[in-house]
């Protein structure tokens, strides 16, 4: 046990649940006592609901790994599995070391008591002793930041003040291993970068994480692999930016061929997303396409490191390889957001650009931008080269960091004048920013 | 039912907290607050008095410490069962977030009401030798013996209540029916004795472990005897497999417990 490094292996695991009838969720004895006067028997198979069609996934000790995936894919069956509250219905679970679950903060909490008395409840429920919890009792005291309000019962609290004790006892649990789900930004600013940090502890100190969450940003920043709950099964793991990217581009293309989003454990096969083209899970399209993209890599000409700044000149760089068939071949190049929403679009087709009739069988093409334009956040490029006989679609995420505190996703070329009222007009015309009548109406003569 | 005892005494600590907590959430923000232990059953007695002193004009001695002696005992094995009915079933944001083994929930509902009427002896034993001049005698040393045999029957009761409820709801409102029928099915508020028909009594001891349970409060409180040993013994054999019964059956669904709720 010791000496294993993996934290939690899964193999096969399957998990149904029975489904309940349309009429009543629970069995009563008025239809207990009806089926069995027609002796029915229970329709065992008809009713299974597979949340989890066949996991495969192995956490290593000491990682930080993100679960992501569509509202319902299983992502908190999967979870549940792991802490211990489902049982799988088939499969392997092996889990090593204590696990403390985050899946609901404040389990157990009783309105009437004071906040003191409901940490000690909370924390052995989380699995402390409770000599342990006494021992950290001041400790999580002081992180909560309720101060005087300890002593007073829990119904009196403010949201805010109640998640913040929540979350207080919560992480003084001292796991091995951490399991989350969806809870990290609790309270204000303040709060939630102390409980970010608290995280990075966890994290520092060797401790395995395992956190569910929709915000893939998150899972970019502080996550070191990435797995991605698709139809039942894991559809990728791997590096979390590697992973996110390719979600993102799926949720895209799903949206793009209007496709209907149905509760996925209901839906035939799964409800899986669709393939992205070109993507390690669909291998034969890329190696049939005349073009293929072998490396894309983001460069600033000027040495400049990411994260880029908005007025950084920057080249995507797209190595390629192509054969014979690549006469009406054409690229593509998509900007697209952290949600994989497309922020600029454009194709060498588009803008009548002239490739040469063959293509050279290695090549590079060189997407450059005088000034990236971006604001503060995280991007993606994603490159594709189209021909006739199949597609090759290449993608990299990237970070932008702007000097001014400025809102909104691009960057304009713009500069600030102020003017008296004659020449407003020209003022006007001479700003590229929205802001300019605004700025010329305060200048009053 | 060994795995099951084991979880619990690990869970020992969770078990006292929530038993500390019921005991204070209880009658917190009440004016009278703990008084109300007491309150309760006199009030309970008050009115059953009434009725058979001065209504129907039962003659037995000391007729009040009588009634008391056995109300007690019955509330705690019936708030057991009630309480522990839903149990599992009402603790959905426990059951479903955190994993920790269900039979603590049923069981602090046991341990908390027998706090209550260990709580209530006092007043019990004060209204003998107020009222009526009854010291206890040293048969009392036996109390502890039938509170135990009492103990296992209760808990492996309520197990079976709580596990059937989660998946059947109906129940907890048959099961506190049944009850009302049952505590009148008990010589509770009328010795066994008064009972005429020698079949009928039979029957009762035989197939009521309640009897068994009541009469021997009754002889070690108000009786001044030893209780009988044969249906005591019988009783906690019968507890014993009846609790193993349950811990089967227990097992055997609280897998379920978290997707059903």
């Amino acid at each position: 046990m010791q000496e294993s490094m993996d934290a939690i292996v899964m193999q096969d695991v399957v998990k149904s649940f029975r489904k309940r009838t349309i009429r009543g969720e629970y069995t009563t004895f008025k239809s207990e006592l009806l089926r069995w006067l027609r002796g029915q028997r229970r329709p065992r198979e008809a009713g299974l609901i597979t949340a989890l069609r066949g996991i495969n996934l192995t956490i290593p000790r000491g990682k930080t790994v993100g679960i992501i995936g569509r509202n319902g894919s299983g992502k908190s069956t999967l979870l549940k599995l792991i802490t211990g509250i489902y049982t799988p219905t088939s499969g392997n679970l092996q889990i090593n070391g204590r696990i403390s679950a985050l899946l609901d903060l404040g389990a157990g909490f009783h309105p009437d008591f004071s906040g003191r008395e409901n940490i000690l409840i909370n924390g052995i429920i989380l699995g402390m002793s409770r000599a342990e919890v006494r021992a950290r009792m001041d400790e999580i005291i002081a992180f909560s930041e309720l101060g005087e309000f300890i002593d007073e019962p829990v119904r009196t609290y403010s949201s805010g003040m109640y998640m913040r004790l929540a979350f207080a006892v919560a992480t003084h649990v001292d796991p091995d291993i951490l399991i989350i789900d969806e809870i990290l930004a609790v309270g204000d600013e303040h709060f939630s970068k102390k409980s970010l940090a608290k995280m990075m502890e966890f994290k520092k100190s060797g401790k395995t994480i395992v956190l569910v969450t929709h915000d893939l940003h998150t899972v970019d920043k502080w996550c070191d692999l990435a797995a991605w709950i698709d139809g039942g099964y894991v559809r990728r793991m791997g590096r979390s930016a590697d992973v996110t990217a390719e979600y993102r581009q799926a949720i895209a293309l799903a949206e793009s061929q209007a496709v209907v989003f149905t509760p996925p454990a209901l839906t035939e096969g799964g409800g899986a997303l669709p393939q992205v083209p070109g993507t390690p899970s669909a291998p034969p399209a890329e190696a049939e396409a005349p073009v293929r993209l072998t490396g894309l890599s983001l460069v600033a000409p000027s040495g400049e490191a990411e994260p880029f700044s908005p007025e950084t000149p920057v080249e995507v760089l797209v190595d390629f390889a192509a054969d014979a068939r690549s006469e009406d071949a054409e690229f593509e190049v998509s900007l697209r957001d952290s949600e994989g929403k497309p922020l600029y679009e454009t194709s060498t087709r588009l803008e009548a650009v002239s490739l040469p009739r063959q293509l050279p069988p290695e090549g590079r093409v060189r997407f450059v931008m005088e000034r990236l334009g971006l604001l503060t956040g995280s991007y993606s490029v994603v490159v594709t080269a189209r021909a006739s006989g199949g597609i090759s679609t290449e993608s990299r995420a990237f970070q932008v960091s702007a000097p001014v505190g400025e809102r909104g996703v691009f960057r304009p070329t713009h500069r600030w004048v102020v003017e008296p009222a004659p020449v407003a007009q020209q003022v006007v015309s001479a700003m590229a920013s929205g802001n300019a009548p605004r700025a010329a109406g305060g200048g009053h003569p | 039912m060994i795995r099951l005892i084991r979880e619990l005494y690990q869970y020992r600590g969770l078990l006292l907290s929530l038993v500390q907590r019921e005991l204070k959430a209880r009658y917190r923000g009440s004016f009278l607050g703990f008084l109300w232990t007491f309150l309760n059953p006199t009030l309970h007695m008050l009115v059953y008095a009434m009725l058979f002193t001065v209504v129907m004009r039962q003659n037995i001695p000391h007729y009040a410490f009588f009634m008391f002696v056995g109300l007690l005992p019955w509330i705690w094995f019936a708030s057991s069962i009630t309480g522990g009915a839903s149990a599992i079933s009402d603790r959905r944001d426990l059951m479903t977030k955190v994993r920790f083994p269900a039979q603590v929930l049923p069981t602090t509902v046991v341990v908390t009401n027998l706090c209550n009427y260990v709580l209530s002896l006092p007043l019990m034993l004060a209204l003998g030798i107020v009222l009526y001049g009854q010291w206890p005698t040293w048969h009392a040393l036996f109390f502890p013996v039938v509170v135990v045999i009492q103990l296992t029957f209760t808990l492996a009761l309520t197990y079976i209540v709580a596990a059937i409820n989660v998946a059947f709801r109906d129940l907890q409102h048959i099961v506190s029916n049944l009850l009302t029928m049952w505590f009148f099915g008990t010589p509770v508020l009328y010795p066994l004795t008064t009972l005429q028909d020698e079949t009928l009594r039979t029957a009762m001891t035989v197939l009521n472990p309640m009897t068994a349970l009541i009469t021997s409060y009754q002889a070690i409180f108000y009786e001044h005897r030893l209780p009988d040993a044969g249906p005591l013994l019988a009783l906690s054999a019968f507890s014993v497999m009846l609790l193993w019964g349950a811990s089967m059956i227990f097992e055997a669904r609280r897998e379920d417990f978290a997707e059903s709720i």
